[in-house]
Order: C-alpha cells, then sequence, then structure tokens
C-alpha cells in the first residue's frame, strides 16, 4: 500500500539481505542434506506494514480488490496495535516460492522463518494433493500461483472500472461465488475446461427453437412476451423431463458456472449470464483450487515445518548459541499457543510417525533373535541395555574440527560420512565447527538424531504395548535370524523413520494422516477428549475420552473442509430447470440458518428457483422437559426437509423419508455422547 | 486498486452490514456504556456457507491436567485446528465480530430515519451575535451594496405597467371623425395607462391625408395587430428602463443570535430490594439509547445519574446501573434530590429532560402528593417515567398508572412508558422521545 522506496529503506534492507545471505545457502544446503527437496524459494525483506499488508492479502502481493482484503488488513493492524500479533513468516505455495522475512526479527527469528519455510516449500512440491492443481497443465509448466492470482487482479478490476459494468455488481457477484468456495470437488484433478455432464439435448432444443424465431423476424418485444424462456422450457418438458447431472456433482461452481444464469429483477426472469460474470466465477472457482491443497493439509503442513524447523535448528544447531534461547522462546510460544494448534498437533503426529516406525524396525529385528517372541518380548528384553546400543557413536554426536580425523577411523560407516567435505573440511574450506553436518551423509544424519534415543522419547520403546507386538511378531518370518541382541540391533535400518516421513508427506492430507497416526496412545497421552451439545442444559459437556471417539470428532472437523458434504442432484428439478442440491447427511445436521442464506446466493448464480434437500433432528419441547427433569437427554427425531427460495420467499417443508433415505449415509456416526451421559 | 480501497469498501460494506439499530438497542451488547462511543456490531465476518449446526457437531478438547469426567460442563468451545480456513496464518483466530464505530449525532440521525422521530432541539443561551448573511435591505448605504438586480426588477415593473401600445393609439387617431376624447375614453376603458396630454399630441401630429384612414374604430381592431408590451420588449429590447430612486436598496447583514444547544439530563433509578437483574437490565437499555440520543442531537449534553430507594444520592454513571440498596422506595426523595442538582442548570439556559425509571412501586400516597407536585413544578422540556416490570405480578405497583391518571395519555412533556422485556425497548424509546417532538408541531 504504502511503497516508501526511499534510498534508506532499500539501503536498510539491503543490508538485512546481506546478512542473511549465508543462512539462506545453508539452510538449503542443510535441507537438501536431510532429504528434502523444495521448490527454489525467494526471499523477500519487508517492513512491518508490508508484511501486515500480505498477511490481508493471503501472502500474495496483488488481489482482486475485494473488502474482505480491507477487513484482514483491519484486523491485523488492531492485533498489532493491541499487542499480540507478531507476525513472523509468510510463504506461499509456488514455483519458486515466495517468502517473505520481517526486518524487524531477531536474525534468530530469521533463522528459525528460513528453516521453516525450506520444509513448508518442501511439502509444496512433493506433497500430491499439492499436485491436483497443477496437473492440470502440462507439466513442465511452473505453478505460477503469484502470476495467475496477479492477472485475476487485474481483469477484476477492469471489470470495476468498465463503465458499463456497475463497480457493486462485481463485487456482489464475487460475494456470491465465495459463498461457495468450499463447494468444489477438492480430491479431483483442477480442471480449467470444465466437465460437467448436461442434458445435451437441451441445449439443441434451445439452439433449433431460437434459430426458427430468428426466421420469424419478430420483434423483440414479441420474442420477449410470447416465446419466452419458460415457453421454451415448457417446450422441452413436453419432449419429456430430462434429469442430469447422472451423478451428483460436488463442485457447485463448476455447475453454475456451465448451466447458471442470472436472475434479472426487471425482466423478472432468468438471463444468460454477461461474459464479465462467468469470467468471474471462473477466476474464483480457480483459487479456490488452489488453496484447497493448503486447507486440506493444514496440519501435516504446519506440523512438517514445525518438525523440520526443530530439527536443523535446536538438533543441527543452526541457531548460534546465543540465539537459541531466543529462539527456543518463539518456538514455545508457537507451539503452546492453546488447544488443538495445527502446528503442535502436527508436529506431535510427525515425531509420533518417526518414533513408530523407529520402534517397529527396531522390534521386528529384537523378534528375530533366537528366543525371542512377542509373547516373551517385554520380559526377556532390557530396554535401557537396547536403547545404550541405539545411542549413535560419540564421535557422530559431537563434530568438531579437532575431532573429524576421528570419523575415519572409529566404528564409523562409510555411508554416513561425505568424503568429499570431510575432504575440504580437512582443508579448512569447510567450517565444521559451525556446520557439521556437512560433513555427513543423509544416512549419517540419521543416525546422529535417531529419535529413539533422544531424551524426550526416552520410554517410547519401553510403551509399547502387547498388541503391537503380536502384531509386529505374528507374521514376521525367518524369526531366529539373530543369536544375540547385539547382532539384531547391528542390522538396525537408522533411516526408516525418516523414509516413513517422506513417504507419508507425499501422499497424505489431513484426514487420511489423522485417521491412521491418531492412535489411542497419542490421544490419551495429551488427554483429548470430545464434548457435546446438551438440549437437557443447553450447554457442551465433556462427552468422551475414548480415543475412537475423539479421533472420529476430529476428522469430522477436517473432512470435506470441516464443512457438510452439498452435491447437485438435478439441473432440471420440477422440470423447471429449477436446481436441486442434496446434503449428504452424515448424522451431523446443517446449520439452517446459514444454509438458506447460502442458496439465497445460490439463486443469483442459478437464476432460478433453487432447492435444497436435507436431514435436520427435532426435539419436541415437551420431550425437553421430562429429559431435563430425569437428568436425560431427550431423543431426537430425523426429519427430511426440503428448503426452497424462489428469489422472493424461502419456504421450508417436511418431506417424507424415503425422499431423503438416499442423502443418509448409515455407516458412519459422529455422535459420541455415552448412553447414560449427564445422569 | 490497493488494499487502500479495500479498507475503504470495507468500512461503506460494514456501515451496510452493521447491525439493525432496533436490534442493537433491545438485544445487542451496549458495552461499557460511555456515552460517547457506541460500538455496534458488523455482521460480515463470514460469508454464508454450508456449515455444520455448532451444536450438533460438538468438537475436541484437550485437558490441561489429565482428562476431564465425561458430563463435566466445559463452558465455550475452544478454538479447533479446522476453524478460521484460508491459508492458516497463525493469530487469525479471534476477533468474533468488527465494530462499527458510531458517534452520538450518527446515532441521532439513524434513530430519527429508523423510528420516524423528529426532535429539533431547541437552543437556549445564547452565546454570540454575529453577521449572518447580507438579508435585510435598507433604503441607504454604501454604493457597493446596493441591490442593483432588485432597482432593475423593479424598473422594469414599472415600465411594463406604465407602456403601452404607442403605434395602435396613433391608428386609433385616424379613424374619421375621432375626437382625442373618444381615443383617450377608449383606452381608459382597455386599462391602458395612457394620459390625454398623449393623445391630443398624437392627435396632432396625424397627417391631414391620413385622417379617416378607417372608418370605424372596430375597422382598426379587426386590421392593426395590437402588440403587448412584453412582446414589444422581445421584439426591441429594453431600450429605456426607468431607474428611480424609490427603487434603490441597500442590502445589509441580518444580526443571528447564536444560541447554544444546551441539555442536561437527569436519569433516575430505583435501586431498591424489588429492582432485581431483569429490570435492571431493562433500564440500562432504555436509558443508554436515550443518552446517547440526546447527547447526538446536543452541542452540550450534561447527565446527572441519581439513584434512590428511600433516600436519594448523586452517583457516577459508571456505578449507575449496577448499585442495588435494599430499602423501601420513595420516588419523591428522587425528585427533591434532582430539583436540588437542576439549580445549576437554569431553565432558560438549559434543555432538561428528567428521566425516572422503576418497577413503579413506591411508599403510599407519595406519587399523588409529593411526586406529581414535584414534576410541575420542575420546568422541563420532559418528565418521563419508564416502568420495568418484567415479573408482571407487582401488586402495589400502581406510579406509573396514577401519573397516567394525573397527565393524561398525550400530554405533551410527560411520558409514561412500559417496558416488560427487551422487545419493548424501541417502542418505549419511541414513546419518550415522540412526546416531546409532537409537541413542536
Amino acid at each position: 500500500m504504502s511503497k516508501r522506496n526511499t534510498n534508506a529503506d532499500r539501503f536498510r534492507k539491503q543490508a538485512i539481505a546481506t546478512e542473511l545471505e549465508e543462512p539462506v545457502t545453508e539452510a538449503r544446503n542443510l535441507a537438501t542434506k536431510l532429504g528434502l527437496e523444495p521448490y527454489p524459494v525467494n526471499y523477500w525483506i519487508i517492513d512491518y506494514d508490508e508484511m501486515n499488508e500480505l498477511i490481508a492479502y493471503g501472502g500474495f502481493q496483488s488481489r482482486y480488490p475485494h473488502w474482505r482484503w480491507g477487513m484482514q488488513y483491519d484486523r491485523q493492524q488492531k492485533q498489532g496495535q493491541y499487542g499480540g500479533g507478531k507476525a513472523f513468516e509468510i510463504v506461499n505455495n509456488d514455483n519458486p516460492a515466495h517468502a517473505f522475512l520481517q526486518e524487524s526479527n531477531t536474525i534468530a527469528d530469521q533463522k528459525a522463518v528460513i528453516t521453516h519455510v525450506e520444509a513448508h516449500s518442501d511439502f509444496f512440491a512433493k506433497n500430491e494433493w499439492f499436485g491436483l492443481f497443477t496437473s492440470g497443465r502440462a507439466d513442465e509448466e511452473q505453478v505460477n500461483a503469484a502470476a495467475m492470482l496477479e492477472r485475476h487482479a487485474r481483469a477484476i478490476d477492469e471489470y470495476m472500472s468498465d463503465p458499463e459494468i456497475d463497480r457493486a455488481e462485481v463485487e456482489k457477484w464475487i460475494d456470491h461465488c465465495l459463498s461457495l468456495e468450499d463447494n468444489i470437488d477438492q480430491h479431483q484433478v483442477f480442471e480449467r475446461r470444465l466437465d460437467v455432464d448436461g442434458p445435451a439435448v437441451t441445449a439443441d432444443l434451445d439452439e433449433d427453437l431460437a434459430e426458427k424465431l430468428d426466421e420469424l423476424e419478430l420483434s423483440d418485444e414479441i420474442k420477449g412476451e410470447v416465446f419466452d424462456e419458460e415457453w421454451l422450457e415448457r417446450l422441452e418438458g413436453e419432449d419429456g423431463g430430462i434429469t442430469f447431472p447422472e451423478v451428483p456433482q460436488k463442485d457447485l461452481l463448476a455447475f453454475v458456472r456451465e448451466h447458471g444464469k442470472q436472475y434479472d429483477p426487471d425482466a423478472e426472469r432468468a438471463v444468460e449470464m454477461e461474459e464479465w460474470q462467468r469470467d468471474v466465477l471462473d477466476m474464483m472457482r480457480a483459487e479456490a483450487y488452489y488453496f484447497a491443497a493448503q486447507k486440506m493439509t493444514k496440519v501435516m503442513n504446519e506440523g512438517w515445518a514445525a518438525y523440520w524447523e526443530s530439527t536443523m535448528m535446536t538438533d543441527e544447531g543452526f541457531a548460534g548459541a546465543d540465539e537459541f534461547m531466543n529462539y527456543a522462546d518463539h518456538m514455545a510460544k508457537v507451539l503452546a499457543s492453546g488447544g488443538l494448534n495445527p502446528y503442535s498437533l502436527g508436529m506431535e503426529l510427525w515425531e509420533y510417525v518417526e518414533n513408530t516406525t523407529n520402534r517397529q524396525e527396531v522390534l521386528e529385528h529384537l523378534l528375530r533373535v533366537e528366543g525371542i517372541s512377542w509373547r516373551n518380548l517385554t520380559d526377556v528384553v532390557d530396554f535401557d541395555d537396547v536403547r545404550d546400543q541405539l545411542e549413535p557413536p560419540a564421535e557422530l554426536d559431537s563434530i568438531t574440527s579437532e575431532t573429524i580425523d576421528d570419523l575415519a577411523t572409529a566404528d564409523v560407516p562409510d555411508e554416513w560420512l561425505d568424503h568429499e567435505a570431510l575432504e575440504l573440511a580437512r582443508e579448512g574450506e569447510i567450517d565444521v565447527d559451525r556446520y557439521p553436518w556437512k560433513v555427513l551423509t543423509y544416512e549419517g544424519l540419521a543416525r546422529r538424531h535417531y529419535s529413539l534415543v533422544k531424551r524426550q522419547n526416552r520410554g517410547f520403546l519401553r510403551r509399547v504395548n502387547q498388541n503391537e507386538l503380536e502384531r509386529i511378531g505374528r507374521y514376521l518370518f525367518d524369526d531366529a535370524r539373530y543369536s544375540s541382541v547385539e547382532e539384531a540391533l547391528a542390522e538396525v535400518n537408522y533411516t526408516a523413520g525418516w523414509d516413513r516421513l517422506f513417504d507419508v508427506r507425499e501422499s497424505h492430507n489431513d484426514v487420511t494422516f489423522l485417521d491412521e497416526f491418531l492412535t489411542q496412545e497419542f490421544i490419551t497421552e495429551n488427554n483429548y477428549f470430545t464434548y457435546e451439545h446438551s438440549k437437557a442444559t443447553g450447554q457442551f459437556h465433556v462427552a468422551s475420552d475414548a480415543a475412537e471417539d475423539v479421533k472420529k470428532k476430529l476428522l469430522l472437523q477436517f473432512t470435506n473442509f470441516g464443512k457438510p458434504t452439498i452435491a447437485v442432484y438435478d439441473g432440471n428439478y420440477n422440470n423447471a430447470n429449477e436446481l436441486l442440491l442434496g446434503h449428504q447427511y452424515n448424522g451431523v445436521m446443517l446449520d439452517l440458518g446459514k444454509a438458506t442464506e447460502t442458496l439465497k446466493r445460490i439463486f443469483e448464480l442459478w437464476g432460478r428457483p433453487v432447492n435444497l434437500l436435507t436431514i435436520v433432528k427435532e426435539v419436541n419441547e415437551h420431550d425437553i422437559e421430562v429429559a431435563k427433569r430425569r437428568n436425560r437427554e431427550p431423543e431426537a427425531e430425523e426429519q427430511g426437509k426440503l428448503i426452497r427460495y424462489d428469489g422472493e420467499e424461502v419456504t421450508t417443508e417436511d418431506v417424507r423419508w424415503d425422499t431423503v433415505e438416499h442423502l443418509s449415509a448409515d455407516d458412519v456416526d459422529y455422535d459420541t455422547k455415552p448412553e447414560d451421559w449427564l445422569a | 486498486m490497493g488494499l487502500r480501497d479495500d479498507l475503504e469498501r470495507f468500512r461503506e460494506v460494514g456501515e451496510q452490514r452493521r447491525e439493525d439499530l432496533a436490534d442493537f438497542i433491545q438485544y445487542g451488547e451496549l458495552g461499557s456504556g460511555r456515552p460517547d462511543q457506541i460500538n455496534i456490531p458488523v455482521k460480515i465476518v463470514s460469508l454464508p456457507e454450508f456449515e455444520y449446526d455448532q451444536r450438533d457437531q460438538g468438537g475436541v478438547g484437550q485437558g490441561e491436567d489429565g482428562t476431564p469426567q465425561p458430563g463435566q460442563p466445559v463452558g465455550q468451545p475452544q478454538p479447533q485446528p479446522g476453524d478460521g480456513d484460508e491459508d492458516g496464518e497463525p493469530g487469525e483466530e479471534g476477533g468474533e465480530h468488527e465494530y462499527y464505530e458510531m458517534d452520538p449525532e450518527e446515532f441521532a440521525e439513524e434513530l430519527d430515519e429508523e423510528l420516524g422521530l423528529d426532535l429539533e432541539p431547541k437552543g437556549k443561551r445564547v452565546i454570540e451575535e454575529k453577521e449572518g448573511p447580507f438579508t435585510d435591505l435598507t433604503r441607504t448605504g454604501p454604493d457597493s451594496t446596493l441591490d442593483f438586480e432588485r432597482m432593475f426588477k423593479e424598473g422594469l415593473k414599472r415600465k411594463l405597467a406604465m407602456d403601452f401600445d404607442e403605434e395602435f393609439l396613433k391608428e386609433l387617431c385616424k379613424v374619421e371623425g375621432i375626437t382625442p376624447r373618444d381615443v383617450f375614453e377608449w383606452a381608459r376603458n382597455e386599462n391602458i395607462p395612457v394620459s390625454m396630454a398623449w393623445v391630443e399630441e398624437a392627435y396632432s401630429d396625424v397627417p391631414e391625408s391620413e385622417r379617416g384612414t378607417w372608418s370605424s374604430i372596430s375597422e382598426v381592431e379587426a386590421n392593426v395587430e395590437r402588440e403587448s408590451v412584453q412582446q414589444q420588449i422581445q421584439r426591441e429590447g429594453i431600450k429605456h428602463v426607468p431607474f428611480r430612486r424609490e427603487d434603490e436598496r441597500y442590502r445589509y447583514p441580518e444580526i443571528i443570535e447564536e444560541k447554544e444547544k444546551n441539555v442536561v439530563v437527569v436519569n433516575i433509578r430505583d435501586v431498591s430490594g424489588s429492582m432485581r437483574e431483569k429490570k435492571r437490565e431493562l433500564v440500562e437499555r432504555t436509558f443508554t439509547p436515550l443518552d446517547w440520543y440526546l447527547q447526538g442531537k446536543y452541542d452540550n449534553a450534561e447527565f446527572v445519574y441519581i439513584a434512590h430507594d428511600a433516600e436519594a444520592w448523586a452517583v457516577e454513571r459508571d456505578d449507575f446501573f449496577g448499585i442495588r440498596s435494599g430499602g423501601g422506595t420513595k420516588i419523591s426523595s428522587a425528585y427533591e434530590l434532582a430539583a436540588e442538582l437542576l439549580e445549576e442548570y437554569p431553565w432558560s439556559d438549559w434543555n432538561r429532560y428528567v428521566f425516572a425509571a422503576g418497577d413503579s412501586e413506591n411508599s403510599s400516597n407519595d406519587t399523588e402528593e409529593r411526586v406529581i407536585p414535584m414534576m410541575e413544578q420542575i420546568p422541563a422540556n420532559l418528565h418521563a417515567y419508564v416502568e420495568t416490570q418484567p415479573s408482571g405480578n407487582a401488586i402495589n405497583a400502581t406510579h406509573a398508572e396514577e401519573l397516567e391518571r394525573h397527565f393524561g395519555t398525550d400530554a405533551d412533556d410527560v411520558a409514561i412508558a412500559y417496558v416488560n422485556d427487551a422487545d419493548d425497548v424501541t417502542d418505549a424509546i419511541y414513546e419518550i422521545l415522540s412526546t416531546e417532538s409532537e409537541s413542536d408541531e
């Protein structure tokens, strides 16, 4: 907003940039050594105001004109003003990625941000869900999101400045589209060319008739009055009702883009969308798909960045000793910010994946020792002894310019060492005191940072339960390969944990990630519980601390962006080209107020009446009274509803169960209320 | 394009979408109630989307020391990791809604519009005299203030009144056998402002050869077109406008007395034991917007707060709505104190509003014997009593009733309003504020 490109300003930023050049280069080197494969990152030094602007714009420098950026900016400023809201980093998913460093950060903060950003950039590049957006185009083409958003910004700005188009109309249209930004098919590869099935016949019919009407050379007025669209539609109807789509369509934005119209209040009927309206719809849809990957992997992505930031900053000493306290303080604040924040949840889960994989690797070896089976393992194996043996050799633990010669002689396998770097270090070309990791390989670093021997994970190996042992041991072949524990442990693959991390970051999203790795052990250890609302007391109460309950409740918040699934069931409903949406009911009802408001917006994008089938839970007052007296929770009744908006009023009517039965899923249950709750 | 525009648009959009004023008064968070600042929540944080019903959805929490027991209430749900979508900047949470800030002037304006009020505050104390626009006129003055436009118009009017169709009269003089007296008399009949002397001169100017051109007056009328003065001016232009000294006017400035619109508002509240939480809240809901409104309407507003049970005492605003005491109720005590405190605000200089609220309970005969006479004695733009009686079953609560019996329902300086729940608040406010504006008409 305020581009104060004074010389002084530029020189100051230049100076900071120079100072950060080495950390940026070395962070990339370290990240690569650790096995990360980030997109190139361009770093920018910006001031506080510029940071606030970027945050308001969702991390990019230019966005289409819209009031909500103003709202976010306003909020950002107020947060900054009234303490707290210190902005640390922004990185956007792009190739090359762009990251922004605030000039007022301490050098320790900057390094933390840089390491964090490198991990994010790796995630953008390697996670398959991010790939969905890019692979719709030629593979070699770059993501270039910044360019896309800039293009959208310019196009929309042009529409807004067009004297033929009312600026407020454009903004309103954007608002309508944004109401549906989560109603896309985020599990599909993004296609710009829309492929939404519709009635092929309709188009032909429309065209034929339109042509014939043209031949009659009637005045527009007569055509409008006599042969209006309703007439055309009635005619189509006589040919037999056309029902489309064939399968329910989740991509509402695409559907209205292809088959929607706008409502013309003067003519009191639907008319074709303007060119600009369709164009804006396209742009909003593209942006929705672009940001979808971020929304779908928030926990994983933030956890991933926090995990590698911690590995680099703390374990590998990327922060200097003098900077470390500063950094630790920052990290503690980020991770501790209350409740289930995606940073701490994500990081804890990644550590859990690493630890369990490493533990399984160790156990598989121990179970192959003669005389050890899943039944007796915990009795015959001395876990303290095992852990001592898993400790990395002292030479690897502490590498200095004085000790590098020991590396080659001691019991350090060749594959752990980067011999080329070691040579350079001996010649003094590499500052090994500062960057000891330079002389190690991925394998060496994995050994050096082996998770099971870290202080915070000391009890992890011992905590293995009988079930897991049985699961691993029961189907293990070749179970007497080693004669001793020592022999078995010598064969342990120390990169197993990290290897697994990289696999998981490629193929998972938050839902699958939580589903697979949120275990009983994890939930119990972190005191998680579910809560539910009681109709009898009118407030929320703790409902359950059972792991499966916590997990399904949590998954509900991540599945489909934590939103109910809505799909198009009929684009020619009532045989009058009305839209019929269905809410795929999973046992949790819609917020009906918001649903109704959303329907009104969809009406603007469809131009004709819109309908929504849903299922609600109803409890009658009498039952509530009775339940209150008996300290029980009243039974709710499920009732099908059809909500309809015709441009003027909203009507809601009860429908028979068989009308909505197809929408109701009977294999899920997100209710975690215990039987004798509140008794 | 750019954030500054976006910010401006946000403010505009926020203005449009802030909570409806009537809803806000009845059910909204009135805030700390500072009379100079009004925060109205703006409901635009998110555009509508398909979402789960939050209650039906439930959630996941994390215990601090161990896991809490099932059944334990959890208060407000904790923020969930899936919440606050978009790009997941930390610290994006919080800020449930934005506030739209209004100043009292805007509030008063909006309330006028919303409730259809029209209260014109009266100016009282004269604070200065100043020269207004040059709209008064005098017959003498410096040349530069001569109202030439007026003089020209007057001259033109005179010309229109005096001029006549000379050509036609000259033709008339050519009628066979006509005398100047005939012409003059005909002209007078036609209301043509001509003098006998002019006619005689015109008659003698007619050459002998043209005498008898017309045989009769009606022949002239039939053949010579008459021209009105306006037509003549249009044809010839104004050659001469007769300016006269008597038309000269000189403009001089008006003297305007600037009166300050001062208001003092006395808020009286029954704080006795029968005024329970709900009643107290209703008083606050009614009084606070009234204070804002008057603050916005007047240049200078002072507030006096009086709490009373059987006795009355003056309090600060911050304490006013919170006080509870045990004693009985004697409403006249408050009016006595009000009369005393109002001495500082003489009626000649100040507009006065005296608002009292309570549940109509009063000690016996106090209303009739003391309160009503006091209300009649204390000069004010408006006396109002707000009865809050949410329980609706008080037996000896007749204060409002007695007032109404005495003053009637259409008194123009006494208003009685009943507030039984939040829905009644705007009606009560309307009742009170419209009482005075009606009297203005």
